[in-house]
């Protein structure tokens, strides 16, 4: 029974180290911090499109995965800024990295191109995913 | 024999022992992969709590191991097709709202109660989250969590000056993150009350009990007990 004790108490502390303390799966970066701040304070548009663009960059550049919503997010914050070919290229990004998202970022490149169609670069067809903000 | 002692331990570690188990049949032969979450419906008179939630409940989820929608996009979007009363959303066809996004499943969140009572020296919030997921493609619920909390800012240090430096900095401007996030953690831990791994996730399909155990034959020996394995 004492080495029961024992390996339980060893599981527990292993329990504690590797079951409980969460090692994230993706460098958030202040996501939901940038979107907490977005609803508080929403005329701080600047604020908001630049965190998260951060949080791309961020983990971008340490090889992080960039967390899932955080492409279509960005290129949503970008479409409001009337920055329409940027935004498609960021929908593509989130497909192209989230399978599960391809139906709603077909949709939204779609969307961005029906109304801004004097745009001449708005066309999906130019949005390789690629090419840099 | 000790695998099944030491995996036992570790699940005491971190369950808490409480809670009564939950039927998760619906959700893994559902097996969703990627999760939309609607606007929050909000119960209570703070009129900012909904969206201030919504921003709390993408990481936990994705954490879990789903892929989840971008929450302010979907909510932007659903503004304009003229969804934007959540209560509305509540109430739309769960299949009809996933086949918007190509969603598998979707997770509506109430904010039943929400309230702040300021005592002499501590800031007393009482708070209760339902989370209820649906499935996309037959609209059957999958999973449902109810987390009720009581928070007290008296909890900190600093004496008596900080204590109500604390609770008047709540009144004035409570910060509700912190506290979301806590429900969240508990409300989505698994195990404990929340969802199981996801495809992202490593212990995807590994964390789950077996068979046996989701439809209990009484003639088989089950595992022992974490209480048994502590003895």
């Amino acid at each position: 029974m004492r080495s029961l004790a024992r390996i339980g108490a060893v599981a527990f502390l292993a329990g504690a180290g590797l079951g409980c303390v969460p090692k994230t799966l993706y460098p958030w970066g202040g996501y939901d911090d940038a979107l907490y701040r977005h609803y508080k304070n929403p005329q701080d548009r600047d604020e908001f499109v630049a965190k998260l663009g951060g949080v791309i960059d961020e983990a971008e550049q340490t090889g992080g995965v960039v967390p899932p919503g955080c492409y279509a997010e960005y290129g949503w914050a970008l479409y409001e800024e009337g920055r329409a070919n940027d935004a498609v290229a960021y929908f593509a990004k989130e497909g192209k990295q989230w399978p599960e998202s391809r139906p709603f970022m077909e949709k939204l490149i779609k969307n961005v191109a029906r109304v801004r169609p004097a745009a001449p670069t708005a066309v999906p067809a130019s949005s390789t995913g690629e090419e840099k903000k | 024999m000790k695998r099944i002692l030491v995996l036992a331990a570790i699940a005491a570690a971190c369950v808490r022992p409480t809670r009564p188990p939950k039927d998760y049949s619906k959700l893994v032969s559902a097996n969703p992969r990627s999760i939309l979450v609607v606007p929050v419906v909000n119960k209570t008179v703070e009129v900012n709590a909904a969206d201030y939630f919504l921003s709390t409940v993408s990481v936990p989820l994705a954490e879990r191991g789903y892929y989840v929608f971008p929450v302010n996009a979907v909510k932007r979007m659903l503004e304009d097709d003229g969804l934007s009363d959540a209560a509305l959303v509540h109430g739309t066809d769960p299949t009809r709202l996933c086949a918007l996004f190509g969603a598998d499943a979707v997770l509506f969140v109430t904010i039943e109660q929400w309230t702040a009572k300021f005592v002499l020296l501590s800031t007393e919030v009482t708070v209760e989250f339902e989370y209820v997921l649906k499935d996309g493609h037959t609209g059957e619920e999958l999973w449902k969590e109810r987390q009720v909390g009581v928070y007290a800012s008296d909890s900190g240090g600093g004496g008596l000056v900080g204590a109500i430096a604390a609770a008047i900095a709540t009144k004035a401007s409570p910060n509700y993150m912190p506290l979301a996030r806590q429900a969240n953690a508990q409300a989505l831990g698994y195990p404990g009350p929340g969802l199981p791994a996801g495809p992202y996730r490593p212990d995807y399909r590994k964390d789950l009990p077996s068979p046996d155990v989701a439809t209990p034959a009484p003639h088989q020996a089950s595992a022992p007990t974490p209480t048994e394995a502590s003895k």
